[in-house]
């Protein structure tokens, strides 16, 4: 799937060099490009499990709300530090995400699906009821924040390059994934699980690992988020909406690529912020259409186009090249 | 709690779960026709719900006599989903469709938000509030009419699939779609029909849900869930399933929340079918399909 040129790595080093200048180049908007850069890293580690394993995930929301409470709370509470409570956090988030998968990727099909809907939805629930820990739907704020090496973390400009730093980590095991015999397993159960398991593999827990890998990089970036809003509610981060975010960056760009997620997000985000004072109300009714479409026009994604596209060019020239 | 409160409740939570069990064979019989797992099912509820309101406020048409205009509507919209949106992937992998129907329920969602705004509204007839002794149980008149309704929709849509041609077509086309296929029925055909019956039985019993519920744009969503968790219980594609899955979900629920759980009302199903999954996958009640 290569179209030759750089090493992935080198891509991945390239992106995140260039994404590296926007503090400097756009020091207004770093909202903006904050949301840009952390909801590309939540995409890609989406499809870990979504696009890879093709195990359709609409409820990572579970694993943000998770990140989010968890760190916030064992700072706020116990007092314990964030690079403290995000690794709890992700530990928490791999446990929850096995005990999940392996409920449910026993079943075939739909179940997880469903699943990953009603887990999200009894997070959601749960922190809107357990007022004593969570602070219940008023939400929860983060007031003070430790400072590591002086950095101040409420900072925008350090939150920009923290979650750049995700995204780095989700695009390399992204890559990595795909460039091993595991994702070479995890592509054989997406495309027909029954010649999976005649080739030896155990789609249930191959199934299991990629969404614990894609669980615990979501709950990394859950309590980043957390700490971008600095208050949030049950509501605002166990959101089914944010789940179909997810995963619609995820299809516009291209399931089961690198890049794919990454670009989905830029395209989605920027389209969000060019018309929002347009369609601030309309966002998820275009949202639905694009879904709409996609899947009927294109199910590959842009990347998918794209490489249609560049692929009949290069023939084209070839072919002209052929002529004597 | 007394024996009366019990009994109260209980018969309380029947009646509703009749309404989800409405809710819930739709979707039972679209996935065992269809293998498609409707994400938008909840949100022809809700635009039954509108229709319903829509006709009562400006035309003063009785929420219940809606249904005459409100079931050849299900039939078109379902149809005209079926055979711009669904038909032409239906051979495309499973998580295509859902994703398709994702997109399906927010438009209609979205759509309801722009034509009705985010306030939850109540429709208001004269029976809305009254209510039926039955010896020392007090009854919700606008429920007891619901569930009878209920289970005249379900009776007929039983005689539909048992004692009709079209009927017998589905269930061949749900037990083996090309063995169907080379018994001379058309499944492609059949695969619109189903999917508009299962469009009508949501918009219905979204119908029915009117008088005892606020509605608002996104009401679809809980129900799509509530729809999930009766299919799950029932077995995924048993209609007969399905009954019993909104039984017992009404049941569960309304004791549940009786016996302190209130805000926990929504998320006792969930984890039943979190449950089920765990120990029963194909549901309580064996695995038959339609």
């Amino acid at each position: 799937m290569s179209s030759g040129g750089l090493h992935p790595v080198l891509r991945i080093a390239l992106l995140v060099g260039v994404l590296a200048f926007y503090p400097l180049l756009f020091g207004g908007t770093l909202n903006f490009g904050f949301s840009l850069v952390l909801f590309a890293a939540l995409a890609t580690s989406w499809d870990l499990v979504g696009g890879w394993a093709g195990q359709l995930s609409l409820g990572h929301a579970a694993f943000i709300g998770l990140g989010a409470y968890a760190s916030t709370l064992l700072w706020t509470r116990l007092g314990l530090p964030v690079w403290w409570g995000v690794p709890v956090a992700m530990a928490a988030g791999a446990v929850l995400a096995s005990a999940w998968g392996w409920i449910t990727f026993r079943l075939r099909g739909a179940y997880f699906a469903l699943s990953t809907i009603a887990v999200a939805e009894v997070l959601r629930i749960v922190a809107n009821n357990w007022a004593d820990l969570t602070g219940g739907p008023e939400g929860i704020s983060i007031v003070s924040l430790p400072s590591p090496f002086g950095l101040d973390l409420f900072g925008r400009t350090v939150q920009f390059y923290l979650a750049l730093g995700l995204l780095a980590v989700a695009l390399l095991v992204s890559w990595r994934v795909g460039a091993s015999r595991f994702g070479a397993w995890l592509e054989a159960i997406r495309e027909d699980e029954d010649s999976s398991m005649a080739l030896g593999v155990n789609p249930a827990r191959m199934k299991v690992l990629a969404f614990v890998l894609s669980g615990v990089l979501t709950v990394a970036g859950g309590a980043l988020y957390a700490v971008h809003l600095s208050f949030f509610e049950p509501q605002g981060v166990f959101d089914l909406h944010l789940s179909v975010q997810l995963v619609l960056m995820a299809i516009v760009g291209g399931m089961g690529t690198v890049f794919g997620p990454t670009l989905g997000a830029f395209v989605l985000l920027g389209f969000q912020e060019a018309f929002r004072s347009t369609f601030q109300q309309a966002s998820l009714f275009i949202y639905g259409v694009i879904i709409v479409l996609m899947v009927r026009y294109a199910p590959d994604g842009l990347t998918g186009r794209l490489q249609t596209a560049w692929r009949r060019v290069r023939d084209g020239r070839r072919a002209l090249d052929a002529v004597p | 709690m007394t024996v009366v409160t019990l009994l109260q409740t209980a018969a309380g939570g029947i009646l509703t779960g009749g309404v989800y069990a409405l809710v819930g064979i739709g979707l039972s019989l679209i996935f065992g026709v269809m293998r498609i797992v409707n994400f938008s099912h909840g949100e022809f509820m809700a635009v039954g719900m509108y229709t319903a309101f829509v006709l009562f406020r400006h035309l003063g048409l009785d929420p219940y006599g809606s249904l005459l205009v409100v079931i050849p509507a299900g039939t078109a919209l379902g149809v005209a989903v079926e055979r711009v949106l669904l038909a032409p992937i239906a051979r495309a992998p499973e998580h295509t469709a859902i994703l398709m129907t994702v997109g399906v329920g927010l438009i209609l969602s979205n759509s309801l938000l722009f034509l009705f705004g985010a306030h939850p509204q109540t429709l208001l007839a004269s029976y809305s509030t009254a209510t039926v002794r039955l010896g020392p149980i007090t009854l919700s008149f606008p429920l007891l009419v619901s569930f009878g309704l209920t289970v005249l929709v379900i009776t007929a849509l039983y005689l539909l699939l048992t004692r009709t041609d079209l009927g017998r077509a589905i269930r061949a086309t749900a037990q083996n779609r090309d063995a169907a296929e080379l018994q001379g029925v058309d499944t492609a055909w059949i695969r619109t029909a189903v999917f508009a019956i299962g469009t009508v039985l949501a918009m219905a019993a979204g119908v029915l849900l009117l008088p005892l519920l606020y509605v608002f744009p996104t009401v679809g969503s809980t129900f799509t869930l509530k729809a999930f968790v009766v299919t799950v219980l029932g077995g995924m594609g048993n209609v007969v399933g399905a009954i019993f899955g909104g039984l017992l979900l009404g049941l569960v629920e309304s004791l549940g929340a009786s016996f302190g759980a209130t805000n926990y009302r929504d998320a006792i199903g969930l984890v039943a079918f979190l449950l089920v999954l765990l120990v029963r996958p194909a549901g309580l009640f064996g695995r038959s399909r339609v």
